[in-house]
């Protein structure tokens, strides 16, 4: 148990009613010992990664080992369920996607399970990709899309999302710190590689440039795909999947990978999960390439285990964020930075953002 | 204790609102106190502290996030009661047969989800949007009108979606006020416009006063609407707890942001209540503090609104002339029922979309999404499971809600107003927070991803409107009646069942709608009880449209809108039959 959790998990809730609830909840526990075969509930993203992920990694799984695997869909930052899940002891999943920052939040709260293996196991993978807690299984990228049907001439970098004279059009930014202040300072000229830590005022400075210009500050990723389809917007920072189904769907736009900002989601376990034995040997599962390659059919994101490309078409490879030609334009952004100062610049932007 | 004294303390009406006095105690003050608490505690070293709270003040920007919010629900609060006003008061008058089918389209809009009313307003009001296409198809305009992504856009949202309710609480009192009333003022001089606004406005302004606040109370805690249909300014609160909560897992900050919005809130409650009498409804009619300075200004208020209107209704009598002037109102009334259905005519046939997208106009028509609905188990279980447990929750919410109203209505206790502002409690402290305490009740006894953990976290979000909205109903009604009943001989029980119940009827009807959509669109707890498991109907839609909006969420709405509407013309035919 953390010595991080707040008085009212320790003290209030669980004190209380101790007894009771080690034997109700513990429950599960025994049943795993009776039973070689066991269920594990896997909570993923939703909506295509359901479907998505039955066909690469839950249904090969239950039939190579015979447990079974149900799938229900996450919140999109589940930190705060997976908190409570720990601190009452009702694990109401076994295996939670998490991304980078929900999975260093909670590891740092000593939430998580380790996973029991390492990079020395599966060599192919992205060494981004694996920690102590955590299997990195798909990579999306931060870019921005444009529409190719309005604009005249086409932008290719974040200076030319930022500047409105040369490329005009309406544009439409997150209204977030995070991966906007890494774009302002792109467009300033600071070099992909050199971009943290963050230079806050100076990417304040020039997000001052363009605040008026911002057609739309969004908020949800279903928002991006809906503005760039019906042409809300021209221009439009977001995650690359989100574009890509607008794309698939017919829309006339583009992706530009070019400094475009990565990160990958991937698999946990709960500190103290009962089933913590079957959920490892499911992840470990999942860092297979060919398994990987499965999903790329019908989700718009890499596959973190970089030999999945040997299995993967051509034509599908240049919408994946880790293709070799996409991947090397980018860079990860560093979660540790945000991890440190998150709250900070959260408010800040907050406030600049409403002045 | 002498048995005079043991009779007084058992007959005493406030007993009516233990159940539900109990039921809050367990289910809501428990959980979210214990959550709050958070706010003084160091998150790091679990000691008592203030740190929390001087953040929020060595910068602007909460505060200022609090003043847009309340600026945005005062302005929704005004907005949606202007414009119900008059809409209550044509259903009021049209014949009850007819006006249960004017109330059927007004209530259309609740059973679209909100989430897919936000999309449907993105569709209408967007640059490329439907409005924006007929303005300058008809060359009205040269360049899109700005109605998207600015305060209009968010105040059109959260409008629509409070019109009803504020239609719904104003139309028992209404209903229930005598006509002839007014003709009998016509006969003795008064001028219609007078006789109307000195006798049955004033009658009508416990359902009013009562719409206002629970518009404006909901209207804060709005997230949604702000985050999709709002610009750079319009931030509000609950957007950022919720930050807090499930991105920075920072709860004593959200603790301390809620504890703040839960004062500014009772703060602005007391002062409504001083200048309107809102808990006059819990019967205190005629006590002294009607005659307080501020509550005598409040009146001075309405009687300027009321000269003000008087002067209009007579100017656009001289300028239209008289036939028009009388049908101002129904032309008003339609015009705002078209807006309220709107989005849900839209919703229809993008169901029937070939397209992969919410687009209006479809390219092309399918049955391929109702196809994905029917075939999809996921889909079907959580329709009915959001039926199921929305029933339940709208029968507890209005039991309790009526012995606690009944019980306020009843009493002269000056502990009757305290009450009224403890049941309003739930609206008010923001849902995130709720849910999240309740997540660490249940999961000790065993709710958590339970039917039954369900019915009890909504029945405890419907609980303000049943009470509110039973509450005025009885400011209504006449109390003699009991006193006559018993007089005949009829003991408690044989009053309340033969003659309050049937009286107030129409609010006990209204209170089950409001809890049942409270219920049947709420998503916080759903997210937070369900765990993904006992998915409701919001939460399934919610999982949906989180990565990839498709026209699924359309053909599902399309399919609620008819079997409610099925459901709500046989429980018609069915009453009627009974009555007859």
């Amino acid at each position: 148990m953390t010595m991080k959790s707040p008085k009212l998990t320790r003290r209030g809730l669980i004190g209380a009613a101790g007894g009771l609830t080690v034997t109700t909840l513990a429950a599960p526990a025994y049943m795993r010992q009776a039973f070689a075969a066991t269920q594990i509930t896997v909570a993923d993203p939703g909506g295509p990664f359901g479907p998505a992920f039955r066909k690469a990694f839950y249904d090969p799984f239950e039939k190579e080992t015979g447990n079974k695997v149900v799938n229900v869909a996450r919140e999109a930052e589940p930190t705060a369920q997976f908190k409570a899940m720990v601190d009452t002891k009702s694990y109401i999943w076994d295996v939670c996607t998490l991304t980078l920052s929900a999975r260093d939040i909670l590891a740092k709260q000593g939430l998580l399970e380790p996973i029991g293996f390492t990079i020395a196991d599966t060599p192919d993978l992205m060494p981004e990709a694996i920690s102590q807690h955590w299997l990195g299984t798909d990579v999306y990228s931060t870019v921005f899309a444009y529409r190719t049907d309005r604009m005249k001439e086409a932008p290719k970098t974040w200076a030319d999302f930022f500047n409105v004279e040369k490329f005009p059009g309406r544009r439409s930014l997150r209204k977030n710190p995070i991966d906007t202040l890494e774009q302002a300072l792109l467009a300033d000229g600071v070099p992909l590689d050199k971009l943290y830590p963050l230079d806050v005022d100076r990417a304040f400075k020039k997000l001052n440039s363009i605040k008026q210009h911002i057609a739309v500050w969004w908020t949800g990723g279903a928002q991006t795909t809906q503005m760039l389809q019906s042409g809300e917007v021209d221009m439009i920072s977001g995650w690359n999947a989100r574009f890509q189904s607008a794309i698939d769907g017919g829309t006339p736009a583009k992706i530009v990978w070019n400094q475009g900002l990565y990160s990958i989601e991937g698999w946990s376990i709960p500190k103290g999960c009962p089933k913590a034995d079957v959920a490892r040997a499911f992840i470990k599962f999942c860092s297979d390439p060919a398994r990987q390659a499965l999903f790329t059919e019908g989700l718009a994101y890499g596959p973190t285990n970089l030999s999945a490309y040997k299995t993967i078409a051509e034509k599908r490879a240049v919408d994946l964020p880790t293709s070799p030609v996409n991947l090397k334009q980018m860079a990860i952004a560093d979660e540790n930075w945000w991890a440190a100062n998150r709250s900070a610049v959260t408010e800040k932007f907050n406030s600049w953002i409403l002045s | 204790m002498t048995a005079q004294a043991i009779k007084r303390v058992f007959v005493n009406p406030l007993w009516l609102a233990i159940p539900g006095i109990l039921f809050l105690l367990v289910f809501f003050v428990y959980p979210v106190c214990s959550l709050l608490l958070l706010s003084v505690t160091d998150p790091d070293t679990g000691q008592w502290a203030v740190k929390s709270y001087t953040r929020i003040l060595n910068t602007d920007v909460y505060l200022r996030v609090l003043g847009i919010t309340f600026r945005i629900a005062a302005q929704t609060a005004c907005l949606s009661l202007i414009i119900a006003y008059p809409l209550a008061y044509w259903v009021a008058s049209l014949p009850e047969r007819v006006r249960n089918k004017a109330l059927l389209l007004i209530i259309i809009p609740f059973w679209t989800s909100y989430l897919v009313k936000t999309f449907a307003w993105m569709i209408m009001l967007g640059r490329m949007g439907v409005i924006n296409s007929i303005l300058i198809g008809a060359e009205l305009v040269k360049e899109p009108l700005p109605l998207l992504h600015n305060e209009f856009g968010v105040l059109v949202g959260m409008v629509h979606t409070m019109v009803p309710l504020a239609v719904m609480t104003m139309l028992p009192v209404m209903t229930s006020i005598d006509r002839r009333l007014i003709s009998a003022a016509q006969t003795l001089g008064a001028s219609p416009s007078k006789a109307f606004w000195l006798v049955y406005f004033k009658l009508s302004l416990p359902g009013v006063t009562a719409g206002g606040l629970l518009v404006f109370i909901s209207s804060l805690g709005f997230f949604i609407v702000p985050a999709f249909l709002g610009g750079r300014q319009q931030t509000m609160l609950a957007q950022l707890i919720i930050t807090q909560v499930s991105e920075l897992l920072n709860w004593s900050f959200a603790g301390a942001l809620s504890v703040m919005m839960l004062v500014t809130t009772l703060t602005a409650v007391f002062f409504y209540d001083l200048i309107f009498g809102i808990s006059s409804i819990a019967g205190k009619e005629g006590s002294e503090s009607s005659h307080s300075k501020i509550r005598i200004f409040g009146l001075q208020i309405l009687e300027f609104i009321s000269t003000a209107a008087n002067i209009l209704s007579q100017l656009s009598r001289v300028i239209l002339g008289g036939y028009v002037t009388e049908r101002l109102l129904a032309v008003f009334a339609w015009l705002i029922i078209g807006f309220l259905i709107m989005p849900t005519l839209l919703v229809i046939p993008i169901g029937f979309t070939k397209s992969e997208f919410l687009e209006f106009p479809p390219p092309g028509y399918s049955l391929r999404w109702f196809e994905t609905y029917f075939n999809s188990a996921l889909w079907l279980t959580a329709t009915s499971r959001s039926f199921i447990v929305a029933f339940l929750a709208a029968c507890l919410a209005t039991a309790f809600g009526a012995g606690t109203a009944l019980a306020l209505a009843k009493s002269s206790s000056r502990w009757a107003g305290f009450i009224f502002g403890f049941f309003l409690a739930p609206m008010i402290v923001p849902r995130i927070v709720i849910a999240v305490g309740m997540f660490y009740l249940f999961a000790r006894i065993g709710l958590v991803a339970s039917n039954a953990g369900l019915v009890i976290g909504h029945t405890v979000l419907s609980l303000p409107f049943t009470v509110v909205t039973i509450g005025a109903i009885l400011k209504t009604y006449d109390m003699r009646l009991d006193q006559a009943a018993s007089t005949l001989g009829a003991n408690r029980v044989r009053t309340l069942i033969h003659i309050t119940l049937p009286v107030i009827k129409g609010g006990l009807i209204a209170a089950f709608l409001f809890a049942f959509i409270t219920s049947f669109d709420e998503l916080t707890v759903a997210i937070f009880i369900s765990g993904g498991l006992a998915t409701t109907l919001p939460k399934q839609m919610w999982d949906d449209m989180i990565l990839q909006l498709n026209p699924t969420l359309a053909a599902v709405s399309t399919v609620v809108l008819i079997v409610v509407t099925l459901l709500l013309l046989i429980a018609e035919r069915f009453r009627k039959n009974t009555i007859s």
